[in-house]
């Protein structure tokens, strides 16, 4: 009895996965995705492995202005694998394509991707209805740019700060903190991925997984930028627990320098690179602003959690040597944000009028807030330490834990600004040349 | 200019069959001999490891759909965590036997991404059936690998884990995108 028992669940368990319901794979776009084509297109068609259910409005297309630019109901050919529309006479412009089918089990899979006829279409992202990110894609974003710091600032402030002086109280400790950052670098590097997909898609999660994201992955700075990062920062975590595992600290010296390649996709696939006016410079001052504070960042919370509860005895000299690059570091930070802030910024009135320049505001309000409490103890507690004072006292302990703190809560508004759209620059009429007959 | 996704299949199942022998040859001889030399200890926590690392290009660059992508960053982490894991036992890094643990979470982990992550019925197609089979072949992993931490000189269970990764490696190379399974192939994948 107990033998049927077992064998009846058994069976149950093998038959709940058959319930599940198919999808089709998208073989071929035509025309595909980020082409710029020298011809109108007369058609949109999509080619699946298997057939699909297609409705009159399985494929729609719509010109940059929200135009639905075709002229007839969707239909499948080929045994029902390949879903067509057909297109009114197309003018120059780009297009963007959002299609939904349904598997014949009943899934509905969904993409978007745009194209362009004699234009350069812009990426999905920027297709026609994509939507702003949302409150969570901030919190996403945050997470990655603190796990971004961890990883990177811890490094530093274990390879320039405290050169090699530590004990394996320690040792446990930064492996801790460098290995949560390297984790959350790669796991909120995906979900942003996949939230900035929703965004173009403009699907529930649950509607998404299905979602086809090549064109995100394949036609975007950021999906290059995505592609690049995930690739690294899994070498990174390799290296990093080879270290640990070995004892080797050298290793830490390729994973750092890897580290520092990668911050580069953020500089390179973001408003530094892509806006309009954005230029080596402006991709170079994003870049020193983004390493600085992640040194910043990272270092102030290795001092305060790392090296304060575990190593009295460095207390005094990794306070002393990381007060002294912080200077450093702040003054890049302010000059880099500065020279951003010029070149995004066409108007000073825009700090108050535009969102970007509110946010902007905020954040330059909390730096400014941080970096008093930085030179509080650049300017007191630093000295009091040198001479001996002050390294059991628990306030300092309290006072970096704080500084730590508001640092962290710089990038919250840091996510909320990178994905905030800077004011137009006013657009130069070009100069009448006066033409005077004798 | 990727390969197709069958030839990625094979050479992961390249890595099961290699890491399925060495465990199979250390149920056999029992793990004082196997471990005589020290290098042995590390080698497949070490292959499971790099399999894990080389499972993220996959991730990347095959990104057809969301489920698939986080399939195989699931597969990639299940790997790295479990092979990382053993070798920091191994070399003593790691003193806690709750570590042993992560081994049967690993292959857990990775049944489930299998199964969740194929949409059709078991008898759709090749790919569909192996899906389901890996899927459930991992479970029962999972199962035999918990006993191995109860148990860890166990020649039932360490024979039982050495079955399951060249079951996996047998399973990958049957791979084919489109093709039969049992002389059944759905009209929906192409079949008459």
């Amino acid at each position: 009895m107990r033998a049927k028992a077992l064998a009846a669940a058994v069976l149950v368990a093998l038959a709940l996965p058959t319930s599940a319901l198919a999808h089709a794979v998208l073989l071929e776009r035509v025309p595909t995705y980020g082409a710029r084509l020298a011809t109108a297109p007369r058609t949109v068609s999509l080619q699946f492995d298997q057939a699909v259910d297609a409705f009159a409005n399985s494929i729609d297309v719509r010109s940059a202005t929200g135009k639905v630019v075709t002229a007839g109901p969707a239909h499948t050919t080929d045994s029902g694998r390949k879903v067509v529309v057909p297109l009114r006479k197309l003018r120059k412009g780009a297009y963007t394509v959002r299609w939904h089918i349904t598997s014949n089990e009943g899934h509905v899979i969904s993409g978007v991707y745009t194209f362009g006829v004699r234009v350069k279409p812009p990426p999905p992202t920027e297709a026609y209805g994509a939507g702003g990110p949302t409150k969570f894609e901030y919190v996403a974003k945050w997470g990655y740019f603190v796990g971004l710091a961890l990883l990177v600032g811890g490094l530093a402030f274990r390879l320039l700060v405290l050169r090699g002086r530590t004990n394996p109280a320690l040792d446990r400790r930064f492996y801790w903190v460098v290995g949560a950052g390297v984790v959350g670098s790669i796991e909120l590097g995906i979900i942003g991925f996949i939230l900035r997909g929703a965004d173009a898609f403009q699907l529930p999660l649950d509607q998404l997984i299905y979602g086809d994201l090549s064109p995100l992955a394949r036609g975007t700075r950021f999906g290059t930028a995505f592609i690049a990062m995930t690739l690294g920062f899994a070498l990174v975590g390799a290296l990093l627990f080879l270290a640990w595992l070995t004892d080797r600290t050298i290793l830490l010296w390729p994973a750092f320098v890897l580290g520092l390649v990668l911050c580069s996709g953020l500089s390179l696939s973001g408003h530094s690179a892509v806006d309009v006016g954005s230029s080596w410079k402006s991709e170079l001052a994003d870049y020193v602003h983004l390493v600085a504070a992640c040194f910043w960042v990272g270092g102030l919370v290795m001092l305060a959690f790392v090296v304060w509860p575990t190593a009295p005895g460095l207390r005094r000299d990794a306070f002393h040597r990381f007060s002294q690059l912080a200077a450093v570091l702040v003054g890049a930070m302010v000059l880099a944000g500065a020279y951003l802030a010029y070149e995004r910024l066409p108007a000073v009135s825009d700090l108050w009028r535009a969102r970007y320049g509110q946010v902007l505001l905020i954040k330059s309000s909390l730096v400014v807030l941080a970096l008093s409490w930085g030179a509080l103890h650049h300017f007191v507690v630093a000295p009091a330490l040198e001479r001996g004072r002050g390294v059991g006292s628990r306030a300092v302990a309290r006072s970096l834990r704080g500084e730590s703190a508001v640092a962290i809560a710089i990038l919250l508004v840091v996510a909320v600004l990178v994905d905030a759209n800077p004011p137009a620059k006013p657009v130069q009429k070009p100069t009448q040349a006066v033409v005077t007959h004798k | 200019m990727e390969p197709p996704p069958e030839v990625v299949h094979w050479m992961f199942g390249v890595g099961f069959l290699f890491l399925g022998l060495c465990l199979l040859a250390e149920a056999i001889i029992g793990r004082d001999v196997w471990r005589r030399r020290a290098w042995r200890a590390y080698l497949w926590p070490s292959i499971a490891f790099l399999m894990g690392v080389l499972m993220w290009p996959v991730m990347v660059f095959y990104t057809s759909s969301a489920i698939h992508m986080l399939a195989h960053s699931a597969w990639a982490q299940a790997l790295m965590l479990a092979g990382g894991a053993q070798l920091g036992l191994v070399r003593g890094k790691l003193r806690s036997p709750v570590w042993e643990l992560t081994l049967p979470l690993a292959l857990l982990v990775s049944g489930f991404a299998f199964l969740i992550h194929e949409q059709n019925p078991w008898f759709f197609s090749r790919a569909a059936f192996l899906h389901h089979a890996l899927g459930w072949t991992m479970l029962v992993g999972a199962l035999i690998t918990l006993g191995r931490a109860a148990q860890p000189r166990s020649p039932v269970f360490n024979a039982g884990f050495a079955m399951i990764m060249i079951a996996t490696a047998a399973l990958l190379f049957c791979d084919r995108n489109v093709a039969p399974i049992f002389g059944h192939l759905s009209p929906l994948a192409g079949g008459r």
